[in-house]
């Protein structure tokens, strides 16, 4: 028969640790109270037929957390054989409160004191042997870090369960209060076992709900506990909290000999600095900023640009060596396309047929009719052709002109694109290697495409983020490991508080503003589910980088790069978010009651190298798999729906975008988003399109417009944007586009944080409802106050605008419904 | 007093605990009883971050109101 072992303690004792060193499974160990939620299992190592049980961590036994009630469900309905009781050891006194709650289970409990060397270092003493004495159990001392004495601790365990011998406990209360608990024993009925009577007594004595749910019939003990009330002036429960108390000071001068009484701990003195009240918000923001700095700006953008322009790009440049030659040479290349095509203009305009010439002159051309460029060379001198070269900068404007003589185009027409290949280290990124491969192997046209620009285009475009994720959950894993995150919250809490989120949001939402994906994952560490749902919910609405080129393509089209626009956005991402958090935590789902600050704010200490960089890695591999899952099919599935459509009647293979499946999607869908000023196919692709990955956004308007690449910002088709937007109806797409559901990679990691499908699809329908009716509420409102136009859709938005008001100004009443509270 | 005017650095003893049932056995079970020491390390506006029992606890203006010492 196996046996099951119960691991039970304080939030940051060390259990998970220790959970980890027994058990040798992989699993996240944070210096962040209660990181531990649901309960763990793994076989223990070297014995095979033991299962040991990871408990949340747990200050008592009482039921007023999600994480008390389910270690003591299991304790009670379970019945492990027994329990390994980890405490801390630097904080004796607080941890044994449990323990003497354990005791009482009537389970063989076996009390493993962690953080030994921590206790020794400070050149304290516990007493094992006395405390043994007294609690009437064994103890045993370890280090769950070092791995000392965890074997022995396991051992034990394992002893005491296989003797399957219950165990009374030893300790007592004060003479009154035991005989108020010796007349409920005798009251009990008879189907509870000898060794948990004590427990149910003492239970009943605090009058405990839940535990009088399991008790059939329930006793009447209300007179007893009553006159005990009476004669002590105190409620029940806080009786017996207090004479818990006393029990143990009473042993714990015995047990623990401190050295040094009042010190200040190294922790103090760094809390007296960082939460200090002039320097908290400065060292916060100091933090923030190199974190910020570091995985979104420098390195993180290194290493984005590297995978998504090498590895799943053309390539790279080993170490860069040649890099900086092949970009010099690349550019004096493209000078002298702009040459060419500049001279093709100019001959054009004078009417001369350049079909045969710019098709040999095509790069892309195999075996280029030279015959063509020197007829065209010929009839071009006859004319006397003149062209003039625009050089374009980066925002779109003409930054130089310059005359294309006959002499220059033939000079031009024999350059050669250089091959990257030719300077320095290069190595090939990983769609041209598949593609060889695949055309070694003769692979069918169709399916090339599929591999190529569906499969390797789209989740590479998502995997791209990976390494710059990897970045940030070091940094987070740290903040996390060495306890600054619990500070974090502290000093964020007040602010956060005002609109429903928790002070433990700022994080995700900071960090969403590189990717929203680590945002949504970063908020696992708000334990209360409550702040954590309403957090996912609204992370994405910050602006992400993805988003940047949208914002650049709308501010640049329509408002002539005005200064506004970039910031509005974010302004608009704020404001949904605390909108949002003030009218959803008047709704019934998100109502409670608003949990008080209450935290334990774990101790300072450098982490393991192991455990941050094992944090990192389950959170970029879970990234990573579910980039293989779900990514994988909807890119197959939009680049199906562009690729193929009815031409001619017949189903098949389409070249251009504008004849897929995805158009006539758009067109279908098109009218849904007249009442937002863009009711036009192509707007409705691109926000299609956009949920590949939001880049692409402007990555469809530069094909849908006819043109085969643009820029990020896409200043080629400013021109033809503005003609077919106009200024509201641009910033309506713009806000819809920043609020509405983000891309599959994000959607991804709501739903498996929200880790059930009615929240998920709640918080997709929210974000999409909610940017759907601001974005009317954008343009209607504002084509009533500039064009004074007004119709039924006018009418909806102001209706709509009113209930805003409403949800957002009514006044918050404080539901009565606390079941599902858990600490924060 | 309340612990809000409790000093930094002036170590006092809790007299009574007040506030919700629910917050309260909270604070019990962390070590916040009557007759137990308590520290204030530092204080932001009302929050404060304390000592008892050997632990660092931080608690919101709301809740320090209601701990006297």
């Amino acid at each position: 028969m196996r046996i099951k072992i119960a691991l039970a303690g304080n939030p940051n004792s060390g259990k998970t640790t220790l959970f980890n060193a027994l058990t040798g499974s992989n699993q996240f160990v944070g210096n962040w109270p209660g990181v531990t939620v649901e309960k763990k299992e793994g076989g223990l190592k070297g014995h095979k037929d033991v299962t040991l049980t990871d408990l949340p961590g747990i200050y008592s036994l009482s039921p007023y957390t999600l994480e008390e009630v389910v270690a003591r469900n299991y304790l009670l309905k379970e019945k492990p054989d027994a329990i390994l009781n980890i405490v801390d050891g630097t904080n004796l006194e607080r941890n044994l409160y449990l323990t003497t709650q354990l005791l009482e289970l009537g389970i063989p409990v076996v009390v493993a004191v962690n953080m030994m060397d921590v206790v020794n270092k400070n050149g304290d003493k516990i007493h094992v042997k006395k405390l043994a004495e007294e609690l009437g159990c064994e103890v045993v001392e370890i280090s769950a870090l070092k791995g000392t004495g965890i074997k022995e601790a396991a051992n034990r365990a394992v002893a005491l369960a296989e003797q399957k011998k219950a165990m009374k406990s030893v300790h007592t209360f004060s003479s009154r209060i035991e005989e108020a608990l010796n007349a409920i024993e005798a009251k009990l009925p008879d189907s509870v076992p000898e060794e948990q009577r004590r427990f149910f007594a003492i239970k009943l004595f605090e009058r405990d709900d839940k535990v009088k749910e399991q008790l059939k019939p329930v006793p009447d003990v209300e007179d007893i506990v009553t006159a005990a009330e009476e004669e002590l002036d105190d409620d029940s429960e806080s009786i017996i909290t207090n004479e818990r108390y006393t029990f143990i000071s009473s042993i714990i001068t015995d047990c623990y000999t401190k050295k040094s009484k009042n010190k200040q701990t190294i922790s103090d003195k760094i809390d007296r600095i960082v939460t200090n009240r002039w320097l908290a918000l400065p060292i916060f923001a100091v933090v923030m900023f190199v974190v910020y700095f570091v995985s979104v700006t420098t390195v993180g953008t290194i290493l984005t640009d590297w995978t998504n322009d090498g590895l799943f790009g053309d390539g790279w440049h080993l170490l860069d060596i040649g890099a900086a030659e092949y970009a010099d040479a690349s550019d004096a290349y493209s000078l002298e396309r702009t040459k060419i095509d500049a001279y093709l203009a100019a001959a054009e305009e004078s009417g001369i047929d350049v079909e045969a010439v710019t098709e040999a002159l095509d790069p892309e051309t195999e075996n280029p009719d030279a015959s063509a460029v020197t007829a065209f060379e010929e009839e071009a001198a006859a004319a006397g052709i003149e062209g003039t070269a625009e050089i374009y900068n980066d925002e779109g404007e003409i930054e130089e002109t310059f005359p294309v003589s006959l002499e220059d185009f033939q000079t031009a027409a024999q350059a050669e694109e250089p091959d990257p290949a030719n300077y320095g280290v290069w190595v090939p990124g990983l769609p041209g290697l598949i593609k060889s491969g695949l055309e070694s192997i003769n692979c069918a046209p169709w399916l090339e495409g599929l591999i190529l620009d569906g499969i390797v285009a789209g989740v590479g475009a998502v995997l791209g983020f990976v390494p710059q994720m990897l970045v940030l959950f070091i940094f987070l894993a740290f903040l996390e490991s060495c306890g600054y995150m619990a500070r974090i919250a502290f000093i964020m809490d007040r602010i956060f508080r005002k609109f429903g989120l928790s002070g433990k949001s700022f994080i995700p939402m900071l960090i969403g503003t590189g990717c929203g994906i680590p945002g949504v994952m970063a908020s696992r560490t708000i334990e209360n589910e409550r702040d954590r749902r309403m957090t996912i919910m609204t992370t994405t609405f910050i602006p992400c980088g993805a988003k940047l080129p949208i914002i650049a393509l709308i501010a640049g089209a329509l408002f002539h790069n005005a200064w506004w626009v970039a910031p509005s956005a974010y302004f608009v991402g704020i404001a949904a978010i605390v909108v949002s958090g003030i009218i959803l935590k008047k709704t019934k789902m998100f109502s409670g009651e608003p949990a008080p600050f209450v935290m334990e704010l774990p101790a300072y200490h450098w982490p393991t190298v192991g455990n941050v960089l094992r944090s990192m890695w389950e959170r970029g591999w879970s990234f990573i798999k579910k980039a293989g899952t779900v990514i994988l099919l909807s890119t197959i599935f939009i680049w199906f729906v562009s690729n193929f459509g009815v031409v001619d009647g017949q189903f098949q293979m389409v070249e251009d975008l504008s004849d897929g499946l995805l158009a006539v999607i758009g067109r279908f869908i098109a009218p849904i988003f007249s009442p937002l000023g863009w009711g036009e196919w192509r707007a409705s692709v691109a926000a299609i399109t956009g949920l590949v990955a939001k880049e692409n956004v402007v990555g469809t308007f530069g094909i849908l417009y006819g043109f085969a690449e643009v820029a990020e910002n896409g200043w080629e088709i400013w021109g033809t944007l503005s003609s077919s937007f106009t200024g509201l109806s641009a910033y309506s797409f713009l806000v819809f586009n920043l609020l509405c559901a983000p891309c599959f990679a994000a959607m991804g990691a709501i739903k498996r944080e929200m880790n059930s499908a009615k929240w998920f699809w709640f918080a997709i329908g929210y974000q999409t409802i909610f940017a759907y009716l601001v974005s009317m509420c954008v343009y209607q409102i504002g084509m009533l106050v500039t064009a004074g136009s007004f119709g039924v859709a006018t009418v909806i938005s102001l209706i709509v605008l009113v209930a805003f008001f409403y949800l957002l100004f009514r006044p918050y009443k404080e539901s009565q419904r606390l079941e599902k509270e858990v600490r924060v | 007093m309340p612990l809000i005017l409790a000093k930094a650095g002036q170590t006092n003893t809790i007299v009574k605990i007040g506030g919700k049932e629910k917050t309260r056995k909270f604070l019990e079970s962390l070590g916040f009883v009557a007759g137990s020491e308590v520290t204030v390390i530092s204080e932001i506006a009302g929050n404060v971050i304390v000592n008892v029992k050997d632990t660092r606890i931080a608690i919101n203006k709301e809740m320090a109101k209601r701990i006297m010492v």
